[in-house]
C-alpha cells in the first residue's frame, strides 16, 4: 500500500478539526500505529511505539486537543460513510474495518436484547488501528514448520500485540503463492473479525496470495466447515481460536485432510497446554509445530518453535 | 365570418388551457408515484444488502430515469467523498439541486427532505421503519392527489370551455 494512499485513508475518516491537528504533526504514516479519541479527553496517538498527546495552536497559544462530542459524531459519520446501519454487525463486535484494512474500534453504551449485545449507542471512544503488512516476516519460520514441501499443522502462540496476526497473514500469503519451502496450494481463511484480509465491502485489502479464499465475518467453527464443503482447501487458516466449537471444528478439519494454521493468545507452551479444550489437541499431538512469539525488541520476535512432542526446534 | 373564426379560436385556446391543467395534475401524481417507486427501491436495497448509502444510491441510480438518476449519482459521489460532516446536508443540497425541476409542493418537498434526517443514522430495523413511515405519509399524499384528480380535471375542462364562451360573448 502506498504511503499517500494510507495517509489519505486515515485522514479521510477523521473529523475536520482532528484532521488538521494530525496533519500538523507531519507524520510518516508508515510508523503510525494508533489514533485514540475519547470524548472530553486528549487526542492521543501511538507513533513509532511511543504515545503522543496531540495539541493544536490557536492565536499563538498551544493547547492540548480535547476531543469533543461533535468531533466524535463527525468521525463516526465518516467511518461509516454516513451509514451506521450498514455496520450494525461490526459495531456489535466493537469495530469497523475501513478501506485499507485499518480497524476502527468503538466503545459506548451497549444495547442489549435477550442478554446479548444488539448494538452500541453513545459511542464515546474510538481507536483507529492502522494496518501494517510486513511481507516476509514469516520467512524465518518456514524451515521449521514445513515437511516435504508441505506445511505442518501449526499453532502460533502469542500475547496480544506481539504480531501473531501479521505473521499468520504472511504465512497465508506465502503458502498460497508458494516458496522455496512449500508448494503453492489453495488456502481457505475464516476471517471472523476481518483482521487477516482486512476486507472492505467484501474485497481483501491485504495481500493474501493468489490461491486464497476468504470467508469474511463468519464465525470460525461454522466457517471452517463451510470452507471444507465448498472450496476444498488444502490449508485452512484461522486467527485467535478460543471457544470449544472452534477447537472441535479445527480437529474435524484436520481429520478431513486439511493442513491447519491457527493462532491463539498465550504467553508460552505451558499456558496453552493448560487451556481447557485446546489442551486436548496438544495432548493428542494434533499440532505438529508451535511457534511462540514475544515482543521484547519488536513485535513478531520468535521466542521458540516446538514440535508435537514439545521438543525445542529453535 | 372573421368573428366566428375568432370565437372558435378563443374557445379552442381556453379549452386547451383547461386540458393542460388536467394533464399537469396527472403529471404531478405521476411524479409522486415515481418518488414512491424510488424510495421503495432504496428501502429494498438497504434491507436486502445492508450496504452503505453510497452503494445503495449507486445501484438504484442505474434503474431509475432522469432526474432521479442524476440526484442519486450525485449523492453517491458526495457520500463516497465524505463531502459534508452530516449526511442531511448532502441529502438536502442534492434534493434542491436535482429534484428542484419537479416543482414539488412545499409540503411534499419538506417531507422528502426530512427523510434525510433519518437515513444512515440507525440500525437496519429502525432505518426500515423510518422509510416505511415516510412511504406511509407519501401514500396518503398520493391518495389525496388522486382523489381530487378526476373532478379537478373535469372542472378544468369545463372551465376552459365556459371561459372561452364567456370571452367570446364579451367580445362580440
Amino acid at each position: 500500500m502506498e504511503m499517500n494512499q494510507k495517509q489519505q485513508q486515515i485522514l479521510s475518516i477523521l473529523a475536520k478539526s482532528v484532521r488538521r491537528t494530525v496533519e500538523k504533526e507531519g507524520l510518516d504514516f508508515g510508523q503510525l500505529q494508533e489514533i485514540r479519541m475519547r470524548i472530553g479527553k486528549p487526542l492521543i496517538m501511538v507513533y513509532k511505539n511511543q504515545e503522543r498527546i496531540l495539541s493544536f495552536s490557536k492565536n499563538g497559544t498551544t493547547a492540548v486537543h480535547m476531543v469533543t462530542k461533535e468531533e466524535m459524531r463527525e468521525t463516526l459519520e465518516y467511518v461509516s460513510h454516513y451509514s451506521l446501519y450498514a455496520y450494525e454487525q461490526e459495531i456489535r463486535q466493537g469495530f469497523i474495518t475501513i478501506e485499507g484494512g485499518h480497524r476502527v474500534g468503538v466503545m459506548g453504551k451497549a444495547v442489549l436484547e435477550r442478554n446479548r449485545v444488539k448494538n452500541l449507542q453513545y459511542i464515546s471512544s474510538i481507536n483507529i488501528r492502522v494496518a501494517h503488512e510486513v511481507p516476509g516476516c514469516a520467512d524465518q519460520v518456514f524451515r521449521y514448520i514445513t515437511k516435504g514441501r508441505q506445511i505442518c499443522h501449526t499453532l502460533i502462540i502469542s500475547p496480544p500485540c506481539c504480531g501473531k496476526t501479521t505473521l499468520l497473514r504472511d504465512l497465508i500469503r506465502q503458502v498460497s503463492d508458494g516458496n522455496a519451502y512449500v508448494k503453492g496450494c489453495s488456502v481457505g481463511v475464516v476471517d471472523e473479525r476481518s483482521e487477516l484480509g482486512g476486507c472492505y465491502l467484501g474485497v481483501a485489502q491485504n495481500e493474501m496470495g493468489m490461491r486464497t479464499d476468504i470467508l469474511d465475518g463468519c464465525p470460525k467453527a461454522e466457517g471452517m466447515l463451510m470452507l471444507i464443503r465448498s472450496m476444498s482447501p488444502q490449508v485452512i487458516a484461522v486467527d485467535e481460536i478460543g471457544s470449544a466449537e472452534d477447537i472441535h471444528a479445527m480437529e474435524y478439519a484436520m481429520q478431513c485432510g486439511c493442513r491447519l494454521i491457527a493462532s491463539v493468545h498465550g504467553k508460552d507452551m505451558e499456558e496453552v497446554s493448560g487451556k481447557p479444550v485446546l489442551s486436548d489437541l496438544v495432548r493428542k499431538k494434533r499440532f505438529e509445530r508451535y511457534v511462540v512469539l514475544e515482543n521484547r525488541k519488536h513485535p513478531g520476535e520468535i521466542q521458540a518453535v516446538f514440535d508435537e512432542r514439545g521438543s525445542l526446534l529453535c | 365570418m372573421l368573428r366566428f373564426i375568432g370565437g372558435v379560436l378563443i374557445i379552442t385556446a381556453t379549452t386547451g388551457a383547461g386540458i393542460l391543467y388536467g394533464m399537469e395534475l396527472q403529471d404531478y401524481l405521476e411524479k409522486l408515484l415515481y418518488i414512491r417507486h424510488v424510495i421503495y427501491m432504496l428501502k429494498g436495497e438497504m434491507e436486502y444488502s445492508s450496504a452503505p448509502l453510497s452503494e445503495v444510491f449507486g445501484r438504484v441510480s442505474a434503474r431509475v430515469k432522469e432526474p432521479y438518476r442524476r440526484w442519486l449519482t450525485a449523492m453517491e459521489k458526495q457520500v463516497e467523498g465524505r463531502e459534508e460532516d452530516a449526511f442531511l446536508k448532502i441529502w438536502i443540497r442534492s434534493t434542491d439541486r436535482y429534484l428542484g425541476e419537479l416543482h414539488l409542493k412545499s409540503q411534499h418537498s419538506i417531507q422528502l427532505k426530512e427523510l434525510g434526517t433519518y437515513l444512515g443514522q440507525m440500525d437496519c430495523a429502525s432505518e426500515s421503519e423510518s422509510l416505511k413511515l415516510y412511504l406511509g405519509r407519501l401514500e396518503l399524499e398520493i391518495e389525496k392527489v388522486r382523489e381530487g384528480l378526476s373532478s379537478k380535471k373535469r372542472i378544468g375542462n369545463c372551465l376552459g370551455v365556459m371561459f372561452g364562451i364567456f370571452l367570446v360573448v364579451l367580445l362580440i
